[in-house]
This record gives C-alpha cells, structure tokens and sequence, in this order.
C-alpha cells in the first residue's frame, strides 16, 4: 500500500517536473551544442549560455545603469494602467447593456461595429492624435483587453438569477445597496475571467504597440531596437522575457486576484 | 425519402426560442431590428460631421465621416493609378494572410492529430509548447527581421506563428475528446486504420477542427496589421495605414481599418460560416435538440 502509494508519488513527480525539465533543456542543450560547434549560424543563434549572462548584464548597474528594470517598469506600467482602464469602463459598460434597455440600444451596435477591427490598426491614428507617449500605449492596452471584459460582464449579468434581485428588493435595498451588494458579487466570477483573457490580449498587443509607438523604454521596444543593431543575444533575451512576464501575468497575478476575492467571498457561478 | 420525425421537444423549444417581438411584426421585425441597430451608428456619425464641421475638431488630423467617404470613393472607384493601388494593397494582403494560414494548417493538423493520438510523445512535447505559447507572434518579428530582412518572407512567417497555435491545440483537443467505443466498434467490425481515420476520427472532431480552423485565420488577418506595419516594404493594407500617418492623410487610414474589419468579417461569416453550416451543423445537427435544419 505504502509502496505504491510512493511509488505513485515518484511517476507523480517525475511527471509534474522531471518532464518538462528534460523536455525543456534537450532543445535548448543542443542548440548550445550545435552553436558552440559552429554547425549553427552563432550570428543568428547564440548559444544560450550567452543569453542570460548578456540579461544579467543589461539589469546590473553599469554606465547605463539598470535598463532592463526600466525596460520591464514601463512596460508594466502601460499594461495595468491599460487594464485597470479598461476594468472599469468595461464593468460599466456591460452592466449597461445587461441591466438597462437604453444601454443594449446604444452600445451593442457600437460594439459589433467596432469589434471586428485589429486592435492594432488604430496604432497609427492613435499615433497621430496623442504622439509618440504613454497615453497611445495604454489606449492600445484598453482597447484590447476591453471589449472581452465587456463580453464576459454582459454573461455574468445574464447568468443571474432574477429572484436575488427580487429578494434584494423586497427587503428594501437601495440602488446603491443593489449594486455593490447583489451586482458586483454576481458578476465577480465573470469579470475575473474577462480580465484574465483581456490581460493576455492586451500583452500581446501591448509589445506590438511598443515596437511601433514607444520612444524609450519597454520589452517591445528593447527588441526592435535590438533588431536595428542586430543583437540577437538581446532579441532573445527579451523575447524569454516576454514570455515568462506573459505567463505571471496570466497565472500567477490572475490567480491570485481570484483567490483573493472569488474563493475567499465563497461567490459561485449560478447556473 | 423518409423525412425524419422531429421530436416533439425541439418543436416546443424552438417555439419558445423565438423572440416575443417576432410575433408582434411577423414580417417588419427583420427591418425595425436593423433599424434599430443602425440608429446609434448613425448617430454617431452624425454627431462626429457635426463636430468636425461646428470646428470642434481638427479637420486636418480628425476628417469627418463625408471627408472619409469621399476618400473611400476616390481609392474604390476613380479611374486613376490610386485604384490600382489599394487593390494592390487589399491583395497583398490576401495573399500573406491566407498562405500563411495554409501553411500552418499544412503542418499543424497532422501534428495535431499525432500529438492526440499518442499520448506519450505529447507529454513530452507539451511543456515546449506551453513556454512558446505566450509569447506573441508579433515578438518574433525583429528576429526574422534580421533573419530575412523586410518583406513577404518575414511577414508570412509572423502571420503563420499566430495562426499555428489555435489550429494546433484545437486539433488536439478534438482527436482527443473521441471516444474510444467507436473506434473500438469500427475495429471489431473489421475495419482497418484508413477506416479509423477516415470514419471515425476524421468526423468527430470536425467540429474542433473547423473553430481551429476559423480562429487561426483570425489571428492570421490580426497578426497581419502589426507585421505589415513593421515589416512590409511596399505594399499591404497595414502598410497603407501605416505609410499614411507621414502624410497626415487620416482619411485613408480610416478607409484602411474599415476594409480591415470588413474583410476580416467577411472571411470569419461568409467562408467559415458557411462551411460550419454545410458541414457540422448538417451532420451533427439531427443528435441535438432544435438543431435539425
């Protein structure tokens, strides 16, 4: 019993690490290999052990002192200013098309025209009319992440059920009271998941925007700059950047805001 | 011809599906919804004339909804080299986009397919997959820039990597969501691996397959803007906006995201619509309720 149970333990374990780490570092052992040896073009591909001493470099305090921080900072910065945006213009929005018969009027038409467009297509526009800045950076980001928070808070408020409204009302609730005790609860576990799928969009669009609209800093910037120099140690180093930052947001930073209100307040999904 | 029996279920469903104002205007209700639908549009456009023209606005680097018309009209229909050119644009475009999504259907359905069908070379392969998953396409642009240098090449490339993904993993998800019974059923009847494939797999995860299908040609035609506006050398609707804001000719970017939203819409409703409606709707529609039509 015992023993199998460890021995289940093992197969479990080797599962959960052992294979992703092997599987992970046999690509990454033979590109090394193969650079070292000079078989693979080393302009075009470093060998990876280059990579992370080249990061290392970049973040310490030399002459220019820590890029790789500002790099990262800014970056941050335009994706949560973008989100938080894009959270509370999105809430408010889809809890009036849910809720209000002159909201789905006005809104809906404007959301199915204004949709189907690549987010990054108004880049140039937005370009034009705020300049090379933040504030076209952060649009990008609201404009993306914005449309699926919509989408999912039209769900939520769909999904609940008529009665808690009923029950709310009855007992003499106040609009007020209506919103944030029986609203904002209800469409809790929605809002979370439109968040988490509009932060992954808005990553994306987010480096696109910062390899055509930023002036000096950002992940996306870093990279096109480096493609102009040709860096390609730099290139690399930031497009691992890239993805583990991608990975964290959508994960680990999610995961916990979810954790934080959704189990912890015990609101479930109603169906 | 024996015409199937409808069950008496999807009849009471599909009565009580229908919308109350349908009964009230049997046949005005298709024209009241469009106009309803077309009024906050309108209204929008009319607000937007109006402030441009009272100078609210900045003609120059804001044109009104007329200036934009007008412009759609000069590119669409003039009999100038302008005409020429924004059909070059449109098919440029066309063309990156839709060979880089046949390129990545080309190999991601039959990897797809062999990732879900053996198990063990997909617990190996999947942490590679999921570490390049985040990653946008769009990064990969200034290393095939250096690579391949401006042009069709790099941008084919970026567009295919943002294709690849959704079709892959929808492949997946459908091989594997088959049931074992009807292979195994197929198998006890005598029936050969060709007839696995074709009759049993190939079927069931059609539906996984077309929303691959359709999903990876959406993110082909998104994809597409950004890698046209960083990598194109010529021609390319992205490269139209994207050239357009050195001239401040605002008119011509508009005309260029509204071809973008319309050809991308056009793409998802009339190509892949249509072919989930001949398709999955017609073969799996008599197993559902309501869905026999």
């Amino acid at each position: 019993m015992t023993r199998a149970s460890a021995a289940g333990l093992g197969a479990n374990f080797f599962d959960r690490f052992m294979v992703p780490i092997i599987s992970l570092s046999v690509p990454l052992l033979a590109w090394e290999i193969l650079a070292r040896a000079g078989i693979l073009n080393d302009f075009l591909f470093p060998p990876p052990s280059s990579i992370f001493p080249h990061m290392w470099a970049k973040s310490g305090v030399d002459i220019k002192g820590g890029v790789l921080y500002s790099h990262v900072y800014y970056s941050m910065l335009r994706l949560l200013t973008g989100l938080g945006l894009a959270t509370a213009v999105g809430t408010l929005i889809g809890i009036l098309i849910g809720l209000t018969k002159w909201g789905r009027f006005l809104f809906k038409p404007l959301l199915s025209l204004f949709m189907p467009v690549p987010t990054l297509a108004w880049t140039p526009i937005l370009l034009l009319l705020m300049g090379v800045d933040n504030k076209t950076t952060i649009l990008i980001v609201f404009i993306a992440a914005s449309f699926e928070i919509i989408l999912n808070v039209v769900a939520g408020i769909e999904n609940m059920n008529i009665k808690v409204f009923w029950v709310a009302r009855s007992m003499g609730a106040s609009p007020l009271q209506i919103f944030f005790k029986v609203i904002i609860p209800g469409i809790l576990p929605y809002l979370i998941t439109g968040v988490k799928l509009g932060s992954g969009y808005a990553w994306r669009a987010l480096i696109a925007a910062e390899m055509l609209a930023a002036s000096s800093y950002g992940l996306g910037f870093m990279i096109y700059e480096a493609s102009e120099f040709m860096d390609m140690t730099t290139i690399y180093g930031g497009l691992a950047m890239i993805a583990l930052l991608g990975y964290l947001i959508e994960n680990v930073m999610m995961g916990a805001i979810e954790r934080r209100t959704v189990e912890k307040w015990g609101v479930q999904v109603e169906r | 011809m024996v015409m199937p029996v409808k069950p008496a279920a999807a009849t009471v469903s599909r009565t009580a599906m229908a919308k109350p104002r349908d009964r009230r205007w049997p046949s005005g209700a298709a024209y009241a919804g469009f106009i309803r639908f077309m009024l906050p549009i309108l209204a929008l456009l009319i607000v937007w004339e109006l402030a441009v023209r009272g100078g609210w606005i900045a003609s120059n680097v804001f044109p009104s909804p007329s200036m934009i018309f007008a412009r759609a009209n000069a590119l669409l229909f003039s009999t100038g080299p302008e005409q020429g050119m924004l059909f070059q644009h449109i098919g440029a475009s066309l063309y990156r986009a839709i060979s880089a999504f046949a390129l990545s259907v080309i190999i991601a359905i039959p990897m797809g397919f062999a990732l879900g069908l053996m198990p063990a070379v997909y617990k190996w392969v999947s942490p590679i997959l999921s570490v390049l998953l985040p990653l946008p396409a769009v990064a990969w642009t200034p290393i095939l820039l250096v690579a391949f240098g401006q042009g069709d090449r790099t941008i084919i490339t970026v567009c295919f990597l943002g294709a690849f993904f959704p079709v892959l993993y929808s492949t997946i998800q459908g091989v594997r969501s088959v049931g074992k019974q009807p292979v195994w059923v197929v198998q006890s009847m005598g029936g050969t691996r060709r007839h696995v494939l074709l009759n049993v797999l190939l079927p069931s995860c059609m539906p996984a397959l077309i929303s691959g299908l359709k999903l990876g040609m959406a993110h082909s035609w998104r994809t597409l803007v950004a890698a046209e506006m960083l990598a194109a050398l010529s021609a390319g609707l992205g490269y139209m906006i994207f050239a357009a804001r050195s001239y401040m000719d605002v008119s011509t970017m508009f005309v260029g995201i509204a071809l973008l939203a319309l050809i991308g819409m056009a793409i998802e409703y009339g190509v892949f619509g249509v072919l989930e409606q001949r398709t999955v709707r017609k073969w799996h529609g008599a197993s559902k309720v309501g869905g026999m039509q």
